[in-house]
């Protein structure tokens, strides 16, 4: 089975990667969908999914390659679980095709595809071990002997720091506990690709971010192909070395995380990832890679943009918070530059936000590191302040 | 003050059944266990002694013995009505649980809008007369019943079928019967698993008929432990369906007891059986007793 | 997700409800059969059931089995209803390991032991046999059953719901009557009708606890089928299927309206929020 044989090569690579350092950020040379002689290990062809009259996803075509950590990201109810699903094989799509590794899996039953899933709710059976959990994938069917599954169990125990409780039942353990013995199941029969299905849902913010890293640390140390389905964008910005974000059952951008955050292709797509503040406009001024709004408010922006726009035209001005520079005393020479008072500020220790209301009306938010060494004097509740950016701050977005 | 009060109501809501089940339910038992070890007479009531205060209790208690039961276990009637009722009732769990399983899968897994449905239409026949569910099998078995007819017209059997007054018969009216309660616990077991660990099993490799037996069937063990004691215990001690549907070789202990009881009148000859009954019984029923505490304490 | 059955469990369920209903489907037709043969169809008729009107011993049978039903059925809902909530609520008090054994043994006993028992006790008592001794032996056997029907949904409830009405400075009397019954009021009742029938169909504990003058309707029918299949018993069977079938639909009913207005009531005050 593909499953078997999936095994060697990715445990080569697993002990070269062993030796190098744990990075946060994937491998900044890592760009396998760069490289047009690469096949990709997951190729979606329009794939359409369709219950009764509610059409989950719609026409999706999404290449993924070997060795990516890639997310799935976009609130509930968008299509992401259900084309997790289809790869799976729980669901079998009303259009399209699912091809891995080359071969076309769309009508394979799910014990037959060379993947594995870890389950929102972890489904761990209750009435086995720890071990027997673990193990359950690789005793189907006489894949392999005794003695080498409880070699391969020990390895993914040992892996996921879950020795001391191998007789445990599931229901003895603790959330988290729970979570890497999901994690280690699907990981135990060394398929090609793990789909995590929300997979640290259940987890607080603390455990969850530990939990983070140790998915990332599996995942580059067995060198697998790992798929995450996830709502939270912070999590699919730490884990993945590529985001697809996905709304009503399409996909709307499949870039980098950087690529994501720096260059949003939509207004929905800017504000699901992080805050941003956008000012509706039209294009005033076209000059030499850079274009003058008129924003709605009666202010005039200058901003570099590469996106092909005509005068007149409506567009959206995108502005990170941490991009905004806010004072008291008017900047000298800024290219952007507006007034407004203090309405809130929300101190989050390092840093702190500092919501704005200008004079029209509109509300921004603005974002300052707490360093200690700042001579100004504190900015606080209803203070006159200035808001200023340079030219290259904001993104503008066409739809 | 208030706690004091608090605890007071406490103890009334507690005494009154309580109190209740005692002298109904705990306490015949003892007088079931006195009689046994009395002797018939032909008086009113009709065993002797009876206790009477001016003799004192020492007298009363000297004619007392276990004759009764030295007789139980010296005829082979006794014993062979026992073993026989054990078997009858084995044999009638396995095959209620055979029937029941395959359904309750089924409402298990059917569409969650139907549930309740079904759910009411196995309800339903439990909530009607038991007596006249046990007669309706009648004219069917009987050699002109229904079925004999029916099987005649389709060509398979050419003599009437002899279903009526033996085992077999009683077999089907127990099945018949006790269905509902086998069915209940098995799909309240069934429903609770969670799908996605099937899921989880077949995203592993494994197919579906093997996951059903690696998952599905031992997470409704409890059912079908809870189902198997449901169906047997009353089975053993069963009277109406061994009266109406079996016939004169059909050996079971409730109605050897009810015999000695109305038609001979033997009063402790009936309680040393009953006495016997209970003390066969007594495992199966304390074996079900924690499996009710075990699924009220997970319940919670 | 699963919208539809699979074939295997349909077929499964079909041929399940067929082994549960065609006995009584037959039972229920053959009553309106000209001919006194019960398996043999010879045209419509409702005769039998006429015959059933001017059997004055059969009458009284209903009778009484009514008035011990009803009575059976209200005395054990109460006492089955403490029952539930001593075993949900009360914690631990000594004795309670027997208590639940009786709650629950009486589930399973055979019926011949129980009506055995009662008996040797009526006539230990030295009360007269008759009506008062039958409804005294429901009562006993059904509570049982009453009592594990208002347990399983006192189960379910959330405790704080009562923990908040004393918060808010209700005793535990009011607490009872104002927030815990009005929750758990559907199932008290389903333990009353739930009594009331086993109560009507109870023949064995019956047998033992009644004297000369109390009938009960199966003692009468048990007493008829002994001797053999006739239209009159598949009519008196009909008529009982038919208020009982008729009672469990009306209840489903009612459960299903409340159901769905609070549902209705539940989308339209998310939908004003939302």
């Amino acid at each position: 089975m593909a499953v078997a044989t999936a095994g060697n090569p990715q445990a080569n690579h697993a002990s070269s990667q062993r030796a190098g350092p744990r990075t946060a950020a994937p491998q900044s040379g890592f760009a396998p969908w760069k490289n047009p002689s690469l096949a990709p290990i997951v190729r979606f062809e329009g794939i359409t999914k369709q219950f009764d009259d509610f059409v989950a996803v719609n026409d999706v075509t999404l290449d993924i390659y070997e060795k990516e950590f890639f997310a799935l990201l976009g609130p509930s109810g968008c299509g992401k679980s259900t084309l997790l699903r289809m790869l799976a094989g729980f669901e079998r799509p009303t259009q399209g095709k699912t091809i891995v590794a080359g071969q076309d899996i769309t009508d394979l039953p799910p014990y037959q595809r060379p993947v594995n899933m870890m389950f929102q709710s972890y489904a761990l059976f209750p009435h086995m071990t720890v071990e027997g959990n673990i193990g359950f994938g690789l005793r189907q069917e006489g894949m392999l002997p005794k003695n080498k599954i409880a070699e391969r169990v020990d390895e993914a125990m040992g892996m996921l720091e879950l020795r001391q409780f191998a007789k445990r039942k599931p229901n003895q353990l603790s959330g988290g506990q729970q979570q890497r013995v999901a994690l280690a199941r699907a990981i135990a029969k060394k398929p090609r690709i793990v789909l995590l299905d929300e997979p640290l849902g259940a987890l607080d913010k603390k455990p969850r971010q530990q939990a983070q890293f140790e998915l990332m640390r599996i995942q580059e140390t067995t060198g697998t192909t790992f798929i995450i389905v996830t709502h939270d964008q912070e999590e699919a910005m730490t884990v993945a070395s590529r985001i697809a974000v996905m709304e009503k059952g399409v996909l709307v951008q499949v870039a980098t995380p950087g690529d994501i955050y720096e260059n949003p292709k939509t207004r929905y797509i800017a504000g699901f990832i992080g805050d941003v503040n956008i000012f509706a406009g039209t294009v005033a001024a076209i000059g030499d890679g850079c274009i003058e709004i008129n924003a709605k408010d009666g202010y005039q922006f200058k901003t570099r943009s590469s996106e092909p726009v005509t005068i007149g035209q409506q567009v959206w001005l995108a502005l990170r918070p941490e991009k905004i520079r806010i004072a008291h005393e008017q900047p000298a020479s800024a290219v952007n530059a507006i007034p407004g008072k203090v309405e809130d500020i929300g101190y989050l220790g390092s840093i702190s936000h500092y919501h704005v209301r200008t004079a029209p009306g509109e509300r921004i938010t603005a974002l300052r590191a707490n360093a200690a060494h700042t001579v100004e004097r504190p900015i606080s509740w209803e203070d006159s302040v200035w808001l200023d950016w340079p030219i290259d701050a904001g993104v503008v977005l066409t739809g | 003050m208030s706690a004091k009060s608090n605890s007071l109501g406490r103890w009334y809501v507690i005494a009154a059944p309580y109190l209740w089940l005692l002298i109904f339910f705990l306490i015949p038992f003892f007088i079931v266990f006195k009689l046994s070890l009395s002797d018939v007479a032909t008086a009113i009531p009709p065993y002797t002694p009876t206790f009477n205060w001016s003799e004192g209790i020492g007298k009363f208690i000297s004619q007392l013995d276990f004759e009764n039961y030295t007789f139980i276990f010296g005829d082979p009637l006794y014993v062979n009505a026992y073993l026989s009722s054990l078997k009858i009732a084995a044999i009638s769990t396995i095959l209620t649980l055979l029937v029941a399983y395959p359904m309750a899968y089924g409402m298990a897994r059917a569409p969650k809008s139907w549930q309740p449905t079904l759910m009411m239409l196995v309800i339903l026949p439990f909530w009607t007369s038991f007596l006249i569910r046990i007669y309706a099998w009648i004219a069917i078995l009987k050699p002109e019943g229904f079925l004999t007819m029916f099987l005649m017209k389709l060509g398979i059997i050419s003599e009437p079928l002899q279903i009526m007054n033996t085992t077999t018969a009683v077999y089907i009216g127990i099945v018949y019967s006790y269905l509902p309660f086998m069915i209940l616990p098995l799909y309240a077991s069934l429903e609770k698993i969670n799908p996605s660990l099937l899921e989880a099993a077949q995203d592993l490799g494994s197919r579906p008929w093997r996951a059903f037996w690696q998952i599905t069937f031992p997470l409704s063990l409890p059912g079908v432990f809870a189902g198997c004691l449901l169906v047997f215990i009353p089975a053993v001690g069963e009277f109406v369906i061994p009266d109406l549907l079996g016939g004169s070789d059909t050996l079971m202990i409730g109605k050897t007891l009810w015999n000695e009881f109305f038609n001979n009148r033997d009063w402790p000859l009936a309680s040393a059986v009953a006495v016997i009954l209970l003390l066969v019984l007594t495992i199966p029923i304390v074996l079900f007793q924690r499996q009710q505490q075990i699924e009220r304490e997970s319940g919670r | 997700m699963n919208k539809n059955f699979s074939w295997f469990n349909l077929t499964s369920i079909t041929f399940g409800f067929a082994f549960l209903y065609i006995p009584i489907l037959l039972l229920v037709i053959f009553s309106f059969n000209e001919s006194k043969l019960v398996t043999v169809w010879a045209g419509w008729s409702t005769k039998w059931y006429s015959a059933l009107l001017e059997n004055q011993a059969l009458k009284d049978a209903a009778w009484v089995t009514i008035r011990v039903g009803l009575m059976s059925a209200t005395v054990s809902t109460v006492l089955g209803t403490l029952a539930a909530i001593t075993l949900v609520r009360m914690g631990r008090f000594p004795g309670r390991t027997l208590f639940s054994g009786m709650i629950f043994a009486p589930l399973v006993m055979p019926e011949v032991i129980i009506g055995l028992s009662l008996l040797l006790l009526f006539v230990a008592m030295g009360l007269d046999r008759g009506f008062w001794t039958i409804t005294l032996a429901h009562i006993t056997f059904t509570m049982c059953y009453a009592a594990v029907v208002v347990q399983a949904r006192l189960q379910d409830f959330d405790k704080s719901v009562e923990e908040a009405a004393m918060d808010l400075g209700a005793t535990p009397i009011n607490t009872f009557f104002q927030v815990t019954l009005p929750i758990i009021a559907p199932s008290v009742i389903s333990a009353w009708l739930l009594s009331f029938t086993l109560s009507l169909d109870d023949l064995v504990i019956s047998s033992f606890a009644t004297g000369p003058g109390a009938t009960t309707l199966p003692m009468k029918i048990y007493s008829q089928v002994r001797l053999g299949v006739t239209p009159e018993i598949n009519a008196i069977s009909t008529i009982l299927i038919g208020i009982v079938t008729i009672g469990l639909l009306l209840a489903a009913f009612v459960t299903k309206r409340q159901t769905e207005r609070a549902e209705r009531e539940r989308r339209k005050a998310f939908g004003a929020a939302g």
